[in-house]
C-alpha cells in the first residue's frame, strides 16, 4: 500500500530524512518511533504529498502522492501533528465539511464512533484537548480510507483517552493499513504489528515489534544511542 | 464542481455565523453612504458618479481587511495542513475562497442600493449609467479580492497581509492621481495610467463598458488568482 524508496528531503541545506526506505501493507499498524526532529513528521507529510522528496520515490497504492496528489488523497486519512482544526465551526459542521468531501455518507456513524455524539453541538473551541483529537481522529476516518496515517494521535490525552483510542486504533486495523508516530514507547507494544525508529533522519531499525515486554524500550536505546 | 461548493460554503459561513461578518458589511454600507451624503446636498447633483467615486478607496481598505485572514490565518493554525491534505486541487481552494469574499463584498453593495434607490424619488436617474457603475464596482472588487489573497497566501501574519496588499493597491489607484502624474514625464504618465484601477474603473463610471477595462480588470484578477495557486503548489 505504501512504500518509500530512499527517500532524501532537505530543508535547503539541512538533512531532514536521509535514504529512507520502507514498505507498510494492508491490515499492518506500523508505529513510528524516534526523538524530537527526527523526521517522523516529514515522513508522513512526504506519503501525503504535502511535501516533495529531494530524491527518490514515494508510491501510495501505486500512485505517487505529488503527481496523483487527489487519487492519493482520497484513499488516505491524516490526522496532523498537533491536530490543527477550525476551532469556530461546531463539531457536526467540521465532520460534515469532512465528509462531504470525502464522499462520507453517514457522518453520524463516524461521531458515534469516535464517542462525539454528546458533544456535536459544541464548538471544537469549546472542547477538551481529548475531544479535540477525537475530532480529528473522526474527520481522518471520513470516507473510509485505506490508510491512516496519524501523527502522535494520544499525545497530550489522559491515560484512559490513550487507551480509548488505541483501542480504535486496533479495531480500525483489519482492513486498513495505519502508520503511527508517538512518544510512548508502551503504545508500540502494544498496537504496532511493525516498528520503524528514525533518528537523525536515517532509518536504524525497522521490523517486527519485539514481542517480550520491555524489549522496545532497550532496542530503542540501543540503536538511538 | 462539488468540492468547491463544500469549500465555498465554509468559508462563506464564517461570515454568516459570525457576527464580525454583519459588522463588516454595516460598516461599509455606512462609511460608503455617510461619505457619499456628507457633500450631496452641497453639490446639489442628483448624480450617484461621486458615490462611485469614493468606492476605489472604501475597497483599499475594506478589501484586504477582510482578505487577509483568507489564506494567513490557515497558515498560522496550521489548517492548511488540513486543507491541503483533502481531496482538494490548489485551483479549487483559490476559487472557492476567492467567491466567498467576492459574495461578502456583494452583500455589502447590495446595501448600498438604498442610494439609487432614494434618489429615484428626488430625481430621474439613468439606470443603467448606474447599473454599469455598479458593475464595475464588482471588476475591481474582483482585481482587489486577488491582490489581496496572493498577500495572504505569502505570510501567516494578518496584519503583513493587511499591509501589504493595501499598500500595493494604494500605490496602484495613487499613480493615476494628479499629484503624482503631474511630478512625471508625459509617456511614463501614459504607461503608468494605463496600470491604474481608477482609470478603467472611471469609464464604468460614466456608463461606459469599455472592453480594455473589463480585460485589465479580468487579467489582474486572474494573474493573482494563478500567482495563489502556484505558490500553494510548491511543496517546500
Amino acid at each position: 500500500m505504501i512504500s518509500l524508496h530512499k527517500i532524501t528531503k532537505r530543508f535547503n541545506n539541512k538533512v531532514a530524512l536521509n535514504d529512507v526506505t520502507f514498505e507498510a501493507k494492508r491490515g499492518e499498524i506500523v508505529g513510528f518511533l524516534g526523538p524530537n526532529g527526527a523526521g517522523k513528521t516529514t515522513t508522513m507529510r512526504l506519503i501525503l504529498g504535502y511535501l516533495t522528496p529531494s530524491s527518490g520515490t514515494v508510491r501510495v497504492n501505486g500512485y505517487n502522492p505529488i503527481e496523483d496528489r487527489i487519487k492519493v488523497l482520497k484513499t488516505v486519512g491524516y490526522l496532523p501533528e498537533n491536530n490543527p482544526l477550525y476551532q469556530d465551526m461546531k463539531v457536526n459542521e467540521y465532520i460534515s465539511f469532512i465528509s462531504s468531501l470525502k464522499h462520507e455518507k453517514h457522518p453520524e456513524q463516524i461521531l458515534n464512533m469516535t464517542g462525539l455524539e454528546e458533544v456535536k453541538n459544541v464548538k471544537i473551541e469549546e472542547l477538551s484537548r481529548g475531544f479535540k483529537q477525537r475530532v480529528g481522529l473522526a474527520s481522518a476516518l471520513c470516507g473510509n480510507p485505506d490508510i491512516l496515517i496519524l501523527d502522535e494521535p494520544t499525545s497530550g490525552l489522559d491515560p484512559i483517552e490513550q487507551e480509548k483510542i488505541r483501542d480504535l486504533i486496533k479495531k480500525l486495523s483489519r482492513q486498513k493499513c495505519i502508520i503511527f508516530s508517538t512518544h510512548i514507547l508502551s503504545e508500540i507494544e502494544e498496537i504496532a504489528h511493525k516498528v520503524i525508529i528514525i533518528h537523525k533522519g536515517k532509518k536504524v531499525f525497522d521490523g517486527i515489534k519485539p514481542k517480550n515486554k520491555g524489549s522496545i524500550d532497550k532496542l530503542f536505546k540501543k540503536v538511538v544511542s | 464542481m462539488k468540492p468547491m461548493l463544500t469549500l465555498f460554503r465554509k468559508e462563506l459561513n464564517y461570515y454568516v455565523n459570525n457576527v464580525l461578518g454583519y459588522i463588516v458589511i454595516i460598516l461599509f454600507a455606512v462609511f460608503a453612504n455617510f461619505l457619499f451624503m456628507k457633500d450631496v446636498f452641497v453639490v446639489g447633483s442628483a448624480s450617484l458618479r461621486p458615490f462611485f467615486s469614493i468606492i476605489p478607496w472604501l475597497f483599499l481598505v475594506f478589501i484586504p481587511a477582510v482578505v487577509m485572514r483568507s489564506f494567513a490565518e490557515e497558515k498560522k493554525q496550521n489548517t492548511i495542513e488540513v486543507l491541503l491534505t483533502l481531496p482538494l486541487t490548489e485551483s479549487q481552494i483559490v476559487i472557492a475562497k476567492f467567491a466567498s469574499y467576492f459574495i461578502l463584498v456583494l452583500a455589502s453593495l447590495l446595501l448600498t442600493f438604498s442610494l439609487p434607490v432614494s434618489f429615484s424619488f428626488l430625481a430621474r436617474l439613468y439606470i443603467p449609467e448606474i447599473l454599469i457603475g455598479y458593475l464595475g464596482c464588482l471588476f475591481l472588487a474582483s482585481s482587489f479580492i486577488s491582490v489581496s489573497m496572493y498577500f495572504s497566501v505569502l505570510t501567516k501574519n494578518q496584519i503583513i497581509s493587511f499591509l501589504a496588499s493595501a499598500f500595493t493597491l494604494f500605490i496602484l489607484l495613487g499613480i493615476s492621481t494628479e499629484l503624482i502624474s503631474s511630478l512625471l514625464p508625459k509617456m511614463v504618465q501614459d504607461i503608468l495610467i494605463y496600470f491604474s484601477p481608477i482609470y478603467h474603473f472611471q469609464n464604468f463610471i460614466k456608463g461606459i463598458v469599455d472592453l480594455r477595462s473589463v480585460y485589465f480588470f479580468l487579467s489582474i484578477t486572474f494573474l493573482f488568482v494563478f500567482l495563489t495557486v502556484v505558490h500553494l503548489e510548491k511543496r517546500d
